[in-house]
């Protein structure tokens, strides 16, 4: 038996302190970045539920994204519910849609499942463009406010408080997942991921774990649509679009598939390029590309992967290297 | 004749104008299918980069037809450029990754999508680029006073030419046999001293390149342009996934009920026209997980 190592507890408070204390030391488009950055990395660790626990591989999680952003900015343009109120229903509203999307695409494993998923993203990519009267079409909705309340609290209408929602929403939903995949529900997760068949056979019906998992991860993914609408004021039918989808993808493999940490790491990593990169060059999707396939080929594991087995060396006695 | 007599024959006229739409569409949609469903069938992997291979095909065709004048060199040229260029993939990356899940494929296909994309936009800026067809193909011919566009029938009929040639290829060839004995037993036929890597890089080629014919073949009706590349991925995707994946007939049959639900719906119920080919596809997997002729569910 290894004794617990401290060493992951107290990094990950420190970090959590740096990131509460953000504000007060970064300029404002640094801090609209990090909030950003929040969004997507509990967009990314919404889809390694699926990808990573259950092998799931969802070509189509802008649908969860867009559907979320949509839902959340429709609330706040035309009704009176307070912000909070507005993007938990959001969420809801996407883990519910999801129910359905997750009995048929399950219908389907492998490949093929991918492509359902990618397909009925697309089809609410058509159906945002048709829909004018809800959608906006293709100008999207715009203006969505970030209203005060409920109780006359104005704290989410500021930069900084809504920036603090977002990053508690993120903890929220990381220690939610963390608790999720270590329950007997995870473990039942990762007998789909490593052989489905057998743990067919043991009894547990696979495809209701599939499409709960698939509820909860596109419900996560929708939270993280609702806070973006009223984050970045719109909503348009960018989110819903399959490039989105396949970033996401990227963050998660990129950062380390099941490991929830990786991928949002590997949102900020894959928002920090893009931010650097499109600095330098137009042609930033073309070096993007080129460094996901070589993560792909040489770094299976990740990000996350290679800190942690930079960790495990650092630890072990000299001498005591394992590959 | 009636008033009657003449409802009727533009209902004829009508179905026959669309039906001869609808099968010119279904030449250039199975073009699409039948190079993804020979990759698949061949190595099980899923080319996320399909589309964007389609797209490169119709702008490297747009090039040629620009500084050679001939549409016919470009038709030639462009799908084998593709093809060396989908070839020289497999050599340098797709080869390192047999002993890993299918998932490290459709991820870096679709790495090779992003950099194949962003290269076009670079090579050749994002607008529409017009590709003239040729001039024999360029005018309309009359059947029952109803206008049709040469090129659509050419088109119609490439398509069956192509797909009766892949089938004698598939069926009559050495080239063929090594395919589809591949595709049912990779192992045993290394074991009888085929090289198979060599089987898997040509037939990659192959599938890019038919891809990339598909592209050219579409240029002159759509424009070169980088909206083509998604829009054709899940056409294609679509295809397979009703057909059958790995199944030669299962694309021919995906891509004629596509096109068909593609061109009717797009005339009779615009707005809803997108949701029909999902609502198809969906109806499919329900009765026959595995597509309509394939063998995994």
């Amino acid at each position: 038996m290894q004794k617990p190592n401290p060493l992951p507890a107290l990094g990950g408070l420190a970090v959590v302190c740096l990131l509460i204390a953000a504000p007060f030391g970064l300029p404002v488009f640094a801090m609209t970045l990090l909030t950003e950055l929040v969004i997507l990395g509990l967009f990314a660790m919404s889809l390694d539920l699926m990808v990573g626990y259950a092998n799931l591989v969802s070509f189509g999680h802008a649908a969860a994204y867009g559907l979320g952003a949509y839902a959340s900015g429709y609330m706040l343009l035309n009704s009176s519910m307070p912000l909070p109120v507005v993007v938990l229903l959001a969420a809801l509203l996407t883990g519910g849609v999801a129910i359905g999307v997750g009995w048929v695409c399950t219908l389907a494993t492998g490949v093929s499942f991918s492509m359902l998923t990618l397909a009925f993203a697309q089809l609410l990519y058509a159906i945002a463009f048709k829909w004018t009267s809800v959608t906006g079409g293709s100008d999207g909705l715009a203006g969505i406010p970030r209203r005060a309340g409920p109780f006359s609290i104005t704290i989410f209408t500021s930069k900084t408080g809504f920036y603090y929602f977002a990053l508690t929403c993120l903890i929220g939903a990381y220690f939610m997942c963390r608790a999720l995949v270590r329950s007997p529900f995870g473990l039942v997760l990762r007998g789909i991921r490593e052989n489905e068949a057998k743990t067919l056979v043991l009894g547990y019906n696979t495809r209701l774990y599939k499409i709960t998992v698939i509820a909860i991860a596109y419900a996560l993914g929708g939270l993280a649509g609702a806070l973006y609408a009223p984050f970045a004021g719109f909503a348009n039918t960018e989110l819903l679009f399959w490039l989105l989808s396949g970033q996401a993808l990227i963050m998660v493999i990129v950062g380390g598939q099941g490991t929830l940490i990786g991928p949002i790491l590997g949102a900020a990593f894959f928002m920090l390029l893009e931010h650097q990169l499109s600095s330098y060059t137009e042609a930033w999707a073309l070096f993007f590309g080129l460094i996901f396939i070589a993560f792909v080929l040489f770094a299976p594991e990740g990000i996350w992967g290679l800190a942690r087995r930079a960790f495990a060396r650092a630890r072990a006695p000299t001498g005591a290297r394992h590959g | 004749m009636t008033p009657r007599d003449l409802a009727r024959m533009s209902t004829l006229a009508l179905l026959l104008t669309q039906g001869v739409n609808a099968l010119s569409q279904a030449a250039l949609l199975f073009f699409l299918g039948v190079g993804l469903t020979l990759i698949f069938g061949i190595m099980r992997i899923v080319n996320f980069a399909h589309g964007t291979l389609y797209m490169l095909g119709a702008f490297i065709g747009y090039s040629l037809v620009r500084y050679t004048g001939s549409y016919w060199l470009a038709l030639v040229l462009a799908p084998l450029t593709v093809g060396a260029i989908g070839t020289a993939f497999e050599l340098g990356i797709l080869r390192r990754l047999y002993r890993r899940d299918a998932h490290a494929f459709l991820m870096v296909t679709f790495g090779l999508a992003l950099v194949t994309g962003e290269a076009v936009r670079l090579l050749w800026g994002s607008d529409a680029l017009q590709v003239p067809p040729p001039a024999l193909l360029s005018g309309v011919v009359f059947l029952m006073d109803e206008p049709f566009p040469v090129y659509r029938l050419f088109l119609m009929s490439f398509g069956i030419v192509v797909a009766i040639a892949i089938w004698q290829l598939l069926e009559r060839t050495r080239l063929g046999l090594l395919i589809r004995a591949t595709s049912q037993n990779a192992e045993m036929v290394h074991a009888l001293g085929v090289d198979v890597k060599l089987v898997r890089s040509g037939v990659f080629g192959i599938g890019c390149g038919l891809a990339a014919l598909g592209g050219v073949l579409a240029a002159p009706l759509v424009t070169a342009a980088h909206g083509m590349a998604a829009t054709a991925v899940i056409d294609a995707f679509v295809i397979v996934i009703i057909g059958g994946m790995g199944s030669f007939l299962g694309s021919l049959i995906g891509a004629l009920l596509v096109a068909f639900v593609q061109v009717f719906g797009n005339y009779y119920l615009p707005d809803f026209a997108l949701a029909f080919m999902y609502l198809v596809m969906l109806l499919v997997l329900v009765v026959r997980p595995g597509g309509l002729l394939g063998k995994e569910a």
